[in-house]
């Protein structure tokens, strides 16, 4: 990937000069009033596509190298200057792509995860009022389970007339508009392999 | 030292808010989420957690009909700043640059400089026990970046740069606006209280964008300098033992302290 | 029009308001209420919901009255010239061939007179009576300034101004383009809306050319690349049809049935029999074809089809990647409740959606009494609803479609949230585990599933660039991928040759070994131009686009027909005497001299090779004005009051309107996203927007005996929902023929979870659409408003 110095929140030493002069246009290393923050340093600058609307901003995610994994790893998102949609913009959507991971809690004001991440999967049996957590491949192997048990039983090989049509009506599939097209590539084969006819997403909503 | 600003082009901005999501973004700053009373408007004004602010005010005009006007509103950074004058522990200060800034160490929550302020910006933080505002992020600005409302402003609206340059440009577009169907269109901060280190170029009479046209330090300042100021250095050991004091100083102090919560906007 | 660019696409003001500065750019914004668009626009026309082709029939008119239109551009590169049968024919809102039973058309009647050779016969002149152009004329004669008023409720003065200022892009030295989105097509006649909007553009020519287009502003960040991918039901990868079983019985069938003699499709079976092998690597294209499954002949299964046949007991399972229809879904209310017909639910996202949890206490919880389709209590439902967490856009790694069909790369910033996983690797796990179950079963009908190629590597992570080498396309040898072919033009019909998506072939053309092979991850933003041009902002170093990294497509418009640029300053191709060359990848051979034979086809992908101004939809080959299906008053174009080829699935939900007299909309803000759950989770976001708000006149308020934030209860058949009033004179009673009607407008994202929330609009909205792609009608209803 290239990342332009631009990208970078701080460059230390000699570089600071010219640094500044790509974004403010002039140097400001001469007016320092000590009053410096260190917020910057150990940060790496990694280029993402804003989740949003279908413009194709470009945003750049401060990380904190290091951090905990299970913790707060953010510093900033703001818009990526070489990016030739936005050259740097950002609407208050694209400015909040931070809470999509982290936010800083109204009450002692600490980075913390979004409360509403979900960390486990959940399961919730037919009849229940709650949800209950369960480990990855207690959910997938029931998914699977489920999905066959579905399939064979509605399953048509061939029609009334003979021809052979190799779907399952009783299946369905929504969404993707907001995932990767190589997901949606993986997708897009699982579902026609399993027979699906019902397979529809946002474009039509 | 030159003097370094922000330009704010109403003419160009779409009130999106990216300015005021950058701003929590980069000063690490809790949302305020206070209910939805008729307006698009967040808050009536700046509060302890949120530095700027995008206010929204429709407008009929007799030839152009209905107008909706937009101001990003925050610290004005005002050349004489009198937020500074008054502070009894000097924790405000000027860079060379323009920007005025606090030092939250020291600051005591005590509301002086929000009474002070023409356009009562700063606001109080409980969980600190302080009052805060714009920086126009002084730290970003040192290390050679631009503010993070202006670096994040999609349509250009805003602008970071030399003031007397910025100046130049305002009064080009002023002249711009003037003759294409804007005849009122205005250079704000330029002169306002001495001149502001925060630069608007408005479309219509700063009433209209809900700025005051000649604002002036409040009456009330006399009083604060004479009166309470001089026993300030007494008062520092109560306000600090007792947080109950605080909050009464702030009240006899400040007649006019955050009450940002309710109330409709039109 | 039909889109609130400012506050939806905020981006695209950045480049709006640098053509105006930069150039004088006019800005003209169309919408029922005053916007943040209109705020910033210098021309400012309201219209009434729905009535969008009636707005657009009297700019035809009047570019065809006064000959506004781009001549040379109408003439060469659209289907103005060609002559159309007699048994083409209008009457009455219309068009021959009409089925009252079928509500549907036999569409050859619309058909174009042919030579004995099978080409077109066509008047380069454009005066016959039955050409194109004369025909359009015909068409559009009733729709006089006066009438179009009458029914939009624009004033006059305002309607001409839009008119004029727009018509003047038909000059050959400017350009104007449209930005649209949703309040263009999700309407009963959405599809006509948009062809509306293209025909336009043909006849003023700009479509094509640089600053010209109808731009779809998409509404999420990868719906170009899921529409590419045919997460939809009657599209495979690639735009190829879904095969139906007795059209499409088998994969010669479907061959002949879908491939055009002329135009580039002719190259389909290469397209189909390649995507068939990165399926099914092992076997023959025309045995795998069988593989694939058939769908009944003629039958729904759109969105709302989708739902309708949930709330039948129809569907078993269900498995929802990032979606929430129980917000964002129409008729929300029916939505629900058909999901209790469910035997399980798969549902995976970053966050508790209402739709994962439409089974709780929360879910039940109503502003009134009010409940058309039995809401139920958790301990009443008894489907089994799995949830997967998945990690967000910058938790993982892959790449995205914008509009501009630019496929853009993002790279891992951070961790994923707890046990959270990218959709990829929850998609290859749950395949892998699928196909194990069916491991050794030699029934036919698993052969889909046993024979399926599925081989991403072996971590726990699937292998990105094997996944994107499988979508770019290799020679297969021996069953097995070999060399990379360099885009489509490599693929072949017999079986050589897997590309898991055609229009992307050419994203990966080489391995280098280097992370740039793929070019989605190009980071070169120099606009370069071509010597003695201007730069146009194609940045064609930068990710890449389909179709092979060409930034327009049909630019060969952009040129006159005798290849040379209509204007200097907007150079995208020209000839050159040899080829063509310039700022962009020729959408055309590349050295198909322009005044020999074909030099003119400009529209590639069409059979007839020209931009069509008359074309086959299945509500007639011209967009008429209809009514929406609720509406407070009668067509005065026609007397066919709705579209006449739209489903009608419920019947009895239609609002009368003496007991629902307002007109009802639904939108988007800036701050919120879709069904809310990208946005609402978010506190910075819940913050600008914390509550669900409709808007109102201040007339409508005052009758009502309404105050700006009091809570509100809005009715409709479908449902009742709470909102608080935000009474604005940015929106204005409409005259309708003299008379005057409200309308209101309701905020779309909110639910019951997250830090801002609130009742879904879509409890509102009916389960009805467009008539060729049935995309809901969430813009224009009727309803009643009061005072909780």
């Amino acid at each position: 990937m290239k990342v332009t110095r631009r990208q970078f929140l701080k460059v230390t030493g000699a570089t600071v000069a010219s640094f500044a002069v790509v974004e403010l246009g002039f140097d400001m290393t001469a007016t320092a009033s000590g009053l410096k923050g260190v917020r910057t340093q150990g940060v790496k600058p990694v280029p993402t596509i804003c989740p949003y609307c279908g413009a194709g901003c470009g945003l750049v995610v401060y990380a904190k190298e290091g951090a905990p994994a299970d913790g707060p790893q953010l510093l900033s998102v703001q818009g990526d200057p070489d990016n030739p949609i936005n050259r740097g913009g950002a609407c208050s959507k694209g400015s909040a792509m931070m809470n999509l991971r982290e936010i800083y809690n109204p009450e002692t004001g600490e980075q913390e995860i979004n409360p509403e991440r979900i960390w486990k999967p959940r399961y919730r049996a037919p009849g229940s009022d709650k949800w209950v957590e369960k480990d990855w491949d207690w959910m997938l192997d029931r998914i699977a389970e489920r999905f066959k048990e579905t399939r064979d039983k509605y399953f048509e090989h061939k029609d009334e007339n003979g021809i052979i049509v190799n779907r399952c009506e009783a299946l369905a599939s929504m969404g993707g508009a907001a995932l990767d097209n190589e997901e949606l590539h993986l997708i897009a084969k699982m579902n026609r392999a399993l027979g699906m006819t019902f397979v529809e997403n946002q474009a039509r909503i | 030292m030159l003097k370094m600003t922000n330009l704010y082009d109403v003419s160009k901005c779409t009130a999106c808010r990216g300015c005021q999501v950058a701003c929590k973004d980069w000063n690490q700053l809790p949302a305020v989420i206070e209910p939805f009373t008729g307006n698009y408007q967040t808050h009536e004004t700046t509060n302890g957690d949120t530095y700027t602010i995008v206010k929204f005010i429709e407008q009929i005009d007799d030839v152009k009909g209905i107008q909706w006007n937009f101001l990003k509103f925050q610290c004005m950074h005002c050349f004489d700043p009198e937020c500074m004058k008054v502070c009894p522990t000097d924790c405000i200060k000027q860079t060379e640059w323009g920007a005025v800034i606090k030092d939250y160490d020291k600051c005591i929550g005590c509301h002086y400089c929000t009474y002070a302020c023409p356009f009562e910006i700063p606001q109080y933080r409980k969980r600190q026990d302080i009052t805060t505002k714009c920086t126009l992020c002084y730290e970003r600005v040192e290390e050679g970046l631009t503010p993070a409302c202006a670096r994040t402003c999609p349509t250009g609206a805003l602008q970071f740069g030399e003031r007397e340059e910025l100046l130049i440009q305002a009064r080009e577009r002023v002249k711009f606006l003037k003759a294409n169907g804007f005849p009122n269109a205005t250079i704000y901060g330029e002169k306002e209280l001495g001149g502001l280190n925060k630069l608007y170029v408005l479309t219509d009479t700063p009433d209209k964008f809900d700025l005051p046209v000649d604002p002036k330090v409040s009456g009330n300042i006399g009083f604060w300098q004479n009166w309470v100021q001089p026993y300030f250095g007494w008062l520092i050991p109560v306000t600090l033992g007792a947080s109950a004091l605080s909050f009464v100083t702030s009240r006899l102090l400040a007649n006019k302290a955050p009450a940002h919560t309710e109330g409709g906007h039109e | 029009m039909g889109s609130n660019a400012a506050e939806n696409h905020p981006i695209s003001f950045k480049w709006l308001t640098e053509a105006r500065d930069k150039r004088g750019a006019k800005i003209i914004s169309v919408d029922p209420r005053f916007t943040r668009t209109s705020a910033r626009a210098d021309i400012y026309a309201p219209l009434r919901s729905g009535t969008d082709i009636a707005f657009m029939g009297g700019m035809f008119k009047y570019i065809l009255d006064n000959k506004l239109y781009h001549e040379e551009y109408v003439k060469w590169y659209t289907n103005a010239t060609f002559i159309v049968k007699d048994s083409f024919d209008f009457d009455d809102g219309l068009f021959s061939g009409y089925d009252p039973q079928k509500r549907a058309y036999d569409q050859s009647k619309w058909a174009y007179e042919t030579n004995e050779d099978g080409s077109y016969k066509k008047d380069m002149t454009m005066e016959d009576p039955r050409c194109v152009l004369q025909l359009l004329k015909k068409h559009y004669e009733r729709y006089d300034i006066d009438t179009v008023c009458k029914i939009t409720g624009t004033p006059k003065n305002k309607y001409l101004e839009v008119v004029k200022a727009y018509a003047a892009t038909g000059a050959p030295d400017k350009v104007g383009t449209i930005m649209y989105a949703m309040g263009t097509t999700q309407h009963t006649v959405g599809t006509e809306n948009v062809r509306a909007f293209a025909m336009l553009q043909l006849l003023l020519g700009n479509i094509g050319r640089a600053g010209g287009g109808v731009n779809a502003l998409r509404g999420e960040s990868n719906v170009q690349g899921s529409t590419d991918w045919a997460l939809l039901y009657h599209i495979l990868p690639g735009y190829l049809e879904t095969p139906e079983a007795k059209k499409h019985s088998n994969y010669q069938a479907y061959v002949d049935a879908l491939t055009p003699k002329t135009g580039y499709w002719q190259n389909k079976p290469k397209f189909l029999s390649s995507l068939l092998k990165a399926y099914w690597m092992a076997d023959d294209p025309v045995k795998s074809y069988d593989y694939l499954p058939k769908r009944i002949d003629g039958k729904h299964y759109e969105h709302i089809a989708l739902f309708e046949a949930m709330y039948n007991k129809e569907i078993e399972g269900l498995i929802i990647w990032g979606s929430n229809p129980i917000v964002g879904g129409p008729d929300a209310n029916k939505e629900q409740a058909a999901l209790y017909n469910l035997k399980w639910m798969v549902a995976i996202d970053l966050w508790q959606t209402e739709t994962s949890e439409f089974w709780t206490y929360k879910a039940v919880d109503r502003p009134t009494d009010k409940d058309v389709y039995g809401i139920k209590k958790p301990e009443e439902i008894d489907t089994e609803v799995f949830f997967l967490p998945a990690c967000n856009s910058y938790e993982k790694a892959g790449s995205v479609s914008n509009s501009g069909r630019w496929m853009q790369y993002r790279w891992q910033a951070c961790d994923p949230v707890g046990e959270s996983r990218a959709d990829l690797q929850i998609v290859n796990d749950l395949m892998l585990r699928i196909k194990k179950l069916y491991e050794g079963s030699s029934k036919p009908q698993d052969e889909p599933i046993t024979k399926l190629t599925w081989d991403y590597g072996h971590g726990d992570h699937p292998d990105l660039n094997i996944i994107a080498r499988e979508i770019n396309g290799f020679e297969v040898v021996d069953g097995k991928p070999g060399k990379l072919v360099a885009n489509f033009t490599k693929l072949k019909d017999d079986g050589t040759t897997a590309s898991g998506n055609w229009i992307y072939s050419g994203c990966y053309p080489e391995d280098n070994g280097k992370d740039e092979d793929y070019l989605a991850r190009r980071r070169d933003n120099k606009d370069a131009a071509y010597p003695g041009t201007k730069p146009i902002g194609s940045y064609l170093n930068w990710s890449w686009c389909w179709p092979v990294n060409r930034r327009i497509i049909y630019n060969r418009c952009s040129a006159t027909p005798e290849g040379q640029p209509w204007v200097p300053d907007l150079t995208s191709i020209f000839w050159n005497g040899e080829k063509w060359v310039g700022n962009d990848v020729p959408d055309f051979g590349g050295t198909k001299d322009p005044n020999g034979p074909g030099g003119r086809d400009a529209f590639i992908m069409r059979p007839e090779e020209v931009g069509c101004i008359f074309s086959k939809r299945n509500e007639g080959p011209f967009p008429e004005h209809y009514e929406p299906w609720e509406s407070p008053v009668k067509n005065l174009l026609n007397s066919q009051e709705l579209n006449p080829a739209v489903v009608i699935w419920e019947p009895d939900k239609k609002a009368d309107p003496e007991e629902y007299p307002i007109i009802g909309t639904t939108y988007r803000v800036s701050e919120h996203w879709q069904s809310g759950v990208m946005t609402r989770m978010q506190p910075w976001l819940a913050e600008l927007v914390p509550n669900v708000f409709v808007e109102m006149s201040e007339e409508l308020a005052r009758e009502k005996d309404i105050k700006n934030g009091n809570d509100v209860i809005i009715s409709t058949t479908r449902g009742d929902i709470k909102a608080i009033a935000c009474v604005t004179k940015r929106f204005k009673p409409f005259n309708i023929n003299g008379k005057s009607y409200h309308e209101i407008g309701v905020l779309w994202h909110f639910g019951f979870n997250g830090f801002a929330n609130g009742d879904p609009a879509n409890r509102l909205t009916p389960h009805i659409g467009d008539a060729n792609t049935m995309i809901p009608e969430y813009k224009a209803w009727l309803c009643d408003i009061r005072r909780a």
